[in-house]
Parts: C-alpha cells; sequence; structure tokens
C-alpha cells in the first residue's frame, strides 16, 4: 500500500472518528459503505464468467468422463503402470497445469478448467493406485484413506494458494472423509443400522455447511456461501424430513420438530438476505405438508379432499414465498 | 448484523460438528465394549452342510448328531463340522471334541438367560460415493444396549458361516 493510500486511509478514519463523536454517522452507515465496495468488487468478478468458463468448465468434466471411460473399457489390457499414469499421472499433471495458468492475469479462468480437470481425475487415480497396490477399494478404509488424502491435498493448497477453488473442494473431499471414516469407525456394529446413520450423518453435515456459508458470507470468499446455504439447507431439511419416518414407523418427535426447524429457516432467509434458505424452506414445507396430509388425512377425509387442502396450502405458501422475496430479498447471496 | 458474538464462532461450530460426532461414534462403539460382560459361554459349529442339513442339533439341552440324511440327487454331503466353545471373558473359541460337547447342558433360546444375542455383522451398502463393504459374516454378542464383536472362528465370511448350538450353561 503506498503512501497516498495510506494518509487517504487515515483521513476517512479520522473523518469517521470526529462524525461519530457528533452523532452524524451510524455504526450500520460506516458497515454498509464497506459492504457496497465489497460488493462491488465481486460484481466485476461474476461479470467476469462469461460463455468461455462455462466451456472451461463443461470441457473438464467431459476430459474426466473420458478418462474414466478409457480406463473402463481397457481395464482387462492395461498394464498397473499404464492404469496409474492414465489417472493419477493426469491429474496431477493437470493440478500442476492450473497452477501455472492461474499465475498468469492473461490466461483468466482457464486454470481452473485444469484444476476442475485434477479434482476429478486425481480421486480416480487414487482409487485404480490403491487397487493396483493390492488394497480393496470398496472398504471404508481404504476410501477413508482416498478421502483423507485428497482433503489433505486439497487444504494445503487453499492454505498456499489462498483460492475459494481450494476451500470448495476441501469442503467436498472433508465431507467425503467424514462419510468413509465414520463408515469405518463403525464397521459391521448391528447398533448403526445404515439409512438412520446416515440421515443423522446428512442432518450434521448440512448444519455444518449452514455455520461454514455464514462465516464464508463475511470473508472474501463470500461466492461460496450460496453454495454452501444451498446444500446445507438441502441436506438438513432432507435429512430432518426422512427422520419423521412414514407411518406406522414414523418418528414423532421428529414431525413435531420439523416445521419448527422450517420456519426458522424461513425467518433465517429473511435476516440474512438469503435466497437459498428461502426457497429450500419453501420446498421443505410444501414437502412436509404434502407428507402430513399423506400420512394422516387421506385415510380419514380422503384423498380428494386432502389434494384440495394441499394445494390451497402450496398456492399460500408460494405466494407468502413470492412475497418475502419481492420485499426483503432484493440483494441475493 | 452478525449473529455471533465473535467472527470465527460459527467456523469452529462448523469444525466441532463433525468432530464430535466421530468422536460419538467412537465413545458409543469403543466405550461400551468395556463394560459389556456376558456370563455365558456358547457352543457352536463350523463347516455345516450348505443346504442346511446339519450334522449337530440340541434336543432336551443335550447336544445330539443327527441321523445321516438319505442320498438325493440334490443331497451335498456333510463337510467336517467343528464345534467350538466361545470363551466371553477371554474372547476366544476353542474347538472341542463331540464327546466334551455332550456333556454341556446347553440353552439353545438365541437370547441368553442374562439378556445377550449373538447376532451378524451389517451387510455392505451406501450410496455414490459412499459405497462400502461389510462383514455380514462377523458376529457380535448384542443386549442391554450395547455390542461388543466376537472373534468367532469360521470357515467362510458368510452370514451363516456359524451355527449357534446353544449357551453353556454348566
Amino acid at each position: 500500500m503506498d503512501n497516498a493510500v495510506n494518509m487517504e486511509k487515515q483521513e476517512l478514519l479520522s473523518s469517521i472518528t470526529s462524525l461519530s463523536l457528533q452523532n452524524s454517522v451510524t455504526k450500520e452507515e460506516v458497515i454498509q459503505a464497506f459492504e457496497n465496495g465489497k460488493q462491488q468488487k465481486t460484481g466485476v468478478l461474476r461479470r467476469e464468467m462469461g460463455l468461455a468458463e462455462v466451456l472451461y468448465f463443461i470441457g473438464g468434466f467431459i476430459v474426466f468422463v473420458g478418462i474414466a471411460i478409457l480406463i473402463w473399457q481397457n481395464w482387462s489390457t492395461l498394464n498397473s503402470v499404464t492404469k496409474i499414469l492414465t489417472t493419477l499421472g493426469f491429474g496431477i499433471a493437470a493440478y500442476f497445469a492450473g497452477v501455472i495458468l492461474n499465475r498468469e492475469e492473461r490466461y483468466g479462468a482457464l486454470g481452473y478448467a485444469f484444476h476442475l480437470i485434477a479434482a476429478l481425475v486425481i480421486p480416480l487415480g487414487l482409487t485404480v493406485t490403491f487397487d493396483q497396490a493390492g488394497f480393496n477399494t470398496s472398504s471404508a478404509g481404504t476410501q477413508s484413506l482416498i478421502a483423507g488424502t485428497l482433503f489433505a491435498m486439497y487444504l494445503s493448497s487453499y492454505l498456499v494458494f489462498k483460492k475459494p477453488f481450494f476451500t470448495f473442494f476441501s469442503i467436498a473431499y472433508a465431507t467425503y472423509f467424514f462419510f468413509s471414516f465414520t463408515n469405518f469407525l463403525i464397521g459391521s456394529n448391528p447398533y448403526f443400522t445404515d439409512i438412520k446413520f446416515y440421515e443423522y450423518r446428512f442432518l450434521m453435515v448440512g448444519l455444518s455447511y449452514l455455520l461454514l456459508g455464514y462465516y464464508l458470507s463475511s470473508t472474501e470468499q463470500k461466492d461460496l456461501s450460496g453454495i454452501l446455504y444451498g446444500f446445507g439447507n438441502l441436506f438438513f431439511l432432507g435429512a430432518a424430513l426422512v427422520l419423521g419416518g412414514w407411518k406406522p414407523s414414523q418418528n414423532v418427535l421428529w414431525e413435531i420438530v420439523f416445521p419448527g426447524l422450517v420456519f426458522i429457516i424461513l425467518f433465517l432467509s429473511v435476516h440474512l438476505k438469503s435466497k437459498a434458505f428461502l426457497t429450500w424452506g419453501t420446498i421443505f414445507l410444501m414437502a412436509y405438508i404434502l407428507k402430513i396430509t399423506g400420512e394422516y388425512f387421506s385415510g380419514t377425509i380422503g384423498w380428494p379432499l386432502s389434494l384440495m387442502i394441499c394445494g390451497v396450502s402450496l398456492i399460500g405458501i408460494g405466494y407468502y414465498a413470492f412475497t418475502v422475496n419481492k420485499k426483503y430479498l432484493s440483494t441475493k447471496i | 448484523m452478525n449473529m455471533f458474538k465473535h467472527k470465527n464462532t460459527p467456523l469452529i461450530i462448523a469444525f466441532s460438528i463433525p468432530i464430535l460426532m466421530i468422536l460419538f461414534v467412537v465413545v458409543s462403539i469403543y466405550i461400551p465394549g468395556l463394560f459389556v460382560q456376558p456370563k455365558y459361554n456358547f457352543l457352536y459349529s463350523t463347516g455345516e452342510d450348505y443346504y442346511g442339513n446339519r450334522q449337530y442339533s440340541v434336543i432336551g439341552g443335550r447336544l445330539i448328531i443327527n441321523p445321516t440324511p438319505t442320498p438325493s440327487l440334490n443331497y451335498r454331503s456333510y463337510g467336517n463340522p467343528q464345534l467350538y466353545v466361545h470363551n466371553v471373558m477371554t474372547n476366544e473359541s476353542m474347538p472341542v471334541s463331540f464327546e466334551d460337547g455332550s456333556n454341556y447342558f446347553l440353552d439353545s433360546n438365541t437370547e441368553s438367560p442374562d439378556g445377550y444375542k449373538l447376532e451378524n455383522g451389517s451387510s455392505g451398502g451406501g450410496f455414490f460415493p459412499f459405497w462400502y463393504d461389510r462383514d455380514y459374516g462377523s458376529k457380535y454378542l448384542v443386549g442391554h444396549n450395547v455390542s461388543k464383536k466376537v472373534n468367532v472362528r469360521s470357515h467362510s465370511s458368510s452370514y451363516n458361516s456359524i451355527h449357534f448350538l446353544g449357551w453353556i450353561m454348566q
């Protein structure tokens, strides 16, 4: 930061202090002015995302599919070294290509296309490598090793390069590690029935995503908040709804708690100005009404009347969501 | 508006949730194992006929050898079944002869007098990308809201790899 900017900053802070003394400026106004600057910056970045970048990412994904099919079709003819080189070797090469391209501004998002290839191909490469080393790749222990390696790699990449792309894949592979490691821990223990345990884990992962999204919304990586809010709400509310079960083996506690959770999410949509909260809250409220009607009322008042009540409720919820969106969520996340 | 007093609080909670869940799993699996103290050893056989034609069974609390079934087209002869006594205190199985086994008085109920059952481990499952294998042939003593893996000796990893005969009463 040069001296001119530093002096300008000192003057500005002094002005804020004197205006604050005179009660001429509020804390919210200062914070809002600061946030406006951040939003303009991200707005510029968003506008830069154009057709070329979309094509980069689609291209990256197609390359991954091509490698996967190549290996699958020639599995019996390729030797171990070739299998590892075409998957793990290619993934590592793509990773370093991404690192080099990201250094040069003139290549724009091209580097991320290579990073995407690496992020998809390296897991495949690690699976092939472990398989060739004689590990059972479908065991939870081996999957924990693969997921742990990927998580460590992308977390280190984030710490070195400080790019949101690496944050995203760190979170994705941390999630993979969480599921595979807990699978490894429970082993074949009959007390942990598969579906119920998955439901509770998704509930917790969803909650973690929501909190991470909230934390990132106040950092320079606020663009990731929308994705985390979306998946967080999907996992959290989805798991809570499924935990309610279905008659006759329903869980009444979760069925009672669920609408409370949905209304908290809808309340937070206004508080956080988040369309992801509003959208998922609305969708799950509709799903809950359909579920409860089908479960408890279709047999008593009949399906036709149940459907009419459902329909009117859904229209009401839809209108509520529309009003909230229009009135409060002018700035979306 | 910030919902938390400190900026890093949501980050700390977000990381704590999965870590606490992993700790919960560890505690709920390994700690109860320390307190599971079944009292009754049990007798079982391995290598029995694949089609369920058992060589050994229990009648009136005593181990017997079943008469050999009449040979037929679908009949597969008995293998060479082996009897074992599982010691629940040491979690080890020791081979016993039929003569020794027939001296025991056995309770062939699936649940032991002190409330434990011998159950199979869970089968594999999951969904993309979380597929995983599990050892369906592994055995657990389950009861009083706890479970403990038992080291049985078996010839295969299938769910019916061992044939439970009874809890040893005396």
